[in-house]
């Protein structure tokens, strides 16, 4: 049984305790009952490890609860990155790394590989007690992994392959960009990385409405997008709510849709076995294994363009041959006097809809979209207004009244009201 | 791949702590101290211990190390890529600078291949030359702790002249738009950006006093029924504050979320979009915004 490291070989397990503990956090021990607890243990110690205060627990009659609690306006940065800092690494690994760099210290600098193996033993190593040894294939491995991160590039002279470092950018300028674009862009952990490497620092920027989850699933991210780059398909693991088991499908990425409201990430991706569209949440995706380049890359996504005229959110509704289902939805609120900012709520929240004045006080919302259930949960932030509403799916709209006639009653205003 | 130790703590750490050595620093506290900073709460049992008994070979046990150059790694083609992708976006322009050459990277992503679908539509105008000026001459007195003096009109239609220290910019993605929080100014400590006018540096004698205000927090608390899955929905939508959930019993749960005072119409609205599962409970005050709100809308009547 290895010795606990709180470094770690494999970025998925933790991946799925992160976002209980981020997301959920009302679980103790004994709750996650799919992991051993000596897992549990190493994976809580470690969390507590990189995220340091921004852990907390609380003792309940079923065991002490660990959760991470992180008030994401106070902090200019996303301390979940840290996670992907954590990679583990052999003792060769590391002073391999260092020795290399320091040969070639300079893109001028270009080293053959026997003269690399030479000044490793003699130059570097020499000095210490029990120097480690590095074979010819260890090196030879090392400078070509080098070489396909882009840090390392190799130039052939008739046999021989020389190795030099790659030219250096000046990022220094970028300072404020990276820390903007480390916290508000996609796969903002990789602005983070260049970040770590500078000495400056700066507190210039915090966020509001910050969602910092999707941190944990940079690493699905950037292998979607590297698939659209290439126009490619891939092939994921899709761990659904809806389903017990994971399942593997082939699908053709074409855009990543990210709320700003509600912390989720979803994948818009066609189904080529099923002519289907499809959208998945990020933070169920696992093992994006790239597939061939598809010729319908440009056809799909113009697809999904004119599909977005009619998504509220990230639904569609359309069947394999084609055939699109479109709900219309409807309502009508009334605004007081002094009240502009609502009537500005609804022109800047408006999305694909239609925003109409029918008098000085009464506006009209309307819009055709594939899912009206999407709708509900913008519907109700303007309950105290609606006066009218109108749902071609009316199983929605009751459902919709027979919610406010609940909350009437949890309130206690089932009665009369007095305004 | 994004999880790589090129990118690690550890890697960090060490480099840091070569460069030190190689400046002539040998005292082991000082060295502890960089690790104390750069890496993990634990990272202290593994880091110099690892250099000092020679199991990574790169210090000898007298705190001199065989490298001879202050180590340093040229960018990833990861980390360009991921440069190439935000140097096309339009914001970027508010910063003025020019990008390193990157004519040979792809980009690891355009902006046609996200679209944040919920983002407000009256984000601030981030290719207008004037705002962009004055985006600068802020973030420019932010760095120097200096003063800056501008105008705006407040909401009662009155032009109100200020002078203060800018502190930080908060930028909220809902709102597509940039905040300034300030010091110095007694009326008000956060202004949106696109509302300030005719901003440039203060360059006259009056010093300025005070700090960025604390702001006030409260807590509301709700019992939350979990159905149509809205246990993850409640707690991800809520994921960016201070929070702490409790379970009650078979899916009932409480939780408890802590906000800036000034965000409670936000707030109440967030709140009651998920409908009848989701009750508050306390505070008294919150709750009776919910039950105003709720009141009005029963007698204003919905057909």
């Amino acid at each position: 049984m290895s010795a606990y490291n709180e470094l770690i070989k494999n970025f998925e397990r933790i991946r799925s305790y992160m976002r209980d503990f981020y997301v959920y956090g009302f679980k103790s021990r004994d709750g996650y009952q799919s992991k051993s607890a000596r897992s549990y243990d190493d994976e809580r110690r470690r969390m507590e490890s990189w995220l340091g205060d921004h852990m907390s627990f609380v003792r309940t009659p079923e065991g002490k609860n660990v959760f991470i609690s992180i008030d994401s306006r106070t902090i200019p940065h996303n301390p979940l990155y840290n996670a992907w800092k954590a990679k583990s690494f052999t003792d060769g690994d590391i002073t391999l790394h260092f020795i290399l760099f320091d040969i070639l210290h300079d893109p001028a600098v270009r080293r053959a590989l026997p003269e690399i193996l030479s000044e490793i033993d003699g130059k570097y190593l020499a000095g210490f007690e029990s120097p480690l040894m590095f074979d010819e294939s260890t090196v030879r491995k090392k400078l070509k992994e080098y070489c396909e991160a882009g840090i390392l590039t190799a130039e052939k002279e008739g046999r021989k392959v020389y190795y030099r470092r790659a030219d250096s950018t000046d990022v220094s300028s970028l300072t404020d960009v990276l820390h903007y674009y480390s916290e508000v862009a996609p796969c903002g952990v990789i602005g983070s990385f260049i970040l770590d490497k500078a000495v400056t620092d700066t507190d210039s920027f915090t966020f509001k409405h910050h969602y910092i989850t999707g941190a944990i699933d940079s690493g699905v991210l950037a292998a979607l997008f590297t698939a659209m780059r290439e126009k490619r398909a891939v092939t994921v693991t899709n761990m659904s709510r809806r389903k017990d088991l994971p399942r593997r499908s082939r699908i053709i990425p074409l855009r990543i849709l990210i709320s700003a409201q509600n912390g989720r990430q979803h994948l818009f991706a066609y189904l080529p076995d099923f002519n289907s569209f499809n959208s998945y949440r990020v933070d169920y995706l696992s093992n994006v294994k790239p597939e061939d380049p598809t010729p319908r890359f440009d056809e799909l996504r113009a697809e999904l363009d004119r599909m977005q005229s009619k998504m509220w959110g990230v639904s569609v509704k359309r069947n394999k041959w084609g055939n699109e289902h479109l709900e219309h939805v409807e309502f009508t609120i009334r605004v007081e006097e002094g009240e502009d900012y609502i009537v500005k709520r609804l022109y800047r929240e408006k999305r694909v809809g239609t925003v109409e004045k029918l008098d000085e006080h009464t506006y009209r919302f309307y819009a055709d979209v594939y899912d009206s259930s999407e709708m509900i949960p913008w519907i109700r932030t303007f309950i105290c207004r609606i006066i009218k509403m109108n749902f071609s799916n009316r199983t929605q709209e009751n459902k919709f009244k027979q919610d406010l006639n609940e909350m009437y009653r949890m309130y206690g205003l089932d009665g009369e009201v007095k305004p | 791949m994004i999880f790589s130790e090129l990118y690690s703590a550890y890697y960090n750490t060490v480099a840091a702590i070569i460069s030190r050595i190689l400046d002539g620093e040998r005292n082991e506290k000082e060295l502890q101290k960089i690790v104390t900073e750069r890496a993990f709460g634990e990272s202290g049992l593994t880091i110099l211990p690892s250099l000092n008994t020679e199991k990574w070979q790169l210090v000898h046990s007298d705190m001199t190390t065989p490298l001879e150059h202050t180590p340093t790694m040229p960018l990833t083609t990861l980390q360009k890529r991921w440069l190439k992708a935000i140097s096309l976006d339009p914001r970027v322009r508010l910063f003025g600078v020019t990008f390193p050459d990157l004519e040979d990277v792809e980009p690891l992503f355009t902006p046609e291949d996200y679209y944040v679908y919920d983002k407000y539509a009256d984000g601030d105008p981030f290719e207008d030359e004037e705002y962009i000026r004055q985006f600068r001459v802020i973030l420019e007195a932010i760095r120097d702790g200096s003063q800056i003096k501008f105008e705006m009109v407040n909401r009662k239609g009155n032009t109100m002249f200020i002078r203060c220290r800018p502190v930080r910019l908060e930028y909220s993605e809902k709102d597509d738009k940039f905040r300034l929080v300030t010091a110095g100014w007694r009326a008000v400590s956060t202004v949106n950006l696109a509302k300030i006018q005719k901003c440039v540096h203060y360059t006259g004698e009056k010093p300025s006093f005070g700090h960025e205000k604390e702001p006030t927090y409260d807590t509301v608390t709700v019992r939350l029924r979990d159905e149509r899955n809205a246990l993850e929905r409640f707690m991800l939508h809520f994921a960016h504050f201070e929070k702490q959930a409790e379970k009650l019993g078979k899916d009932l749960y409480l939780v408890r979320i802590r906000y800036v005072h000034d965000d409670a119409p936000e707030m109440v609205i967030r709140i009651l979009s998920f409908g009848p599962l989701v009750e508050v409970i306390g505070s008294e005050e919150f709750r009776g915004l919910v039950i105003d709100k709720l009141k009005k809308q029963k007698n204003i009547g919905l057909k």
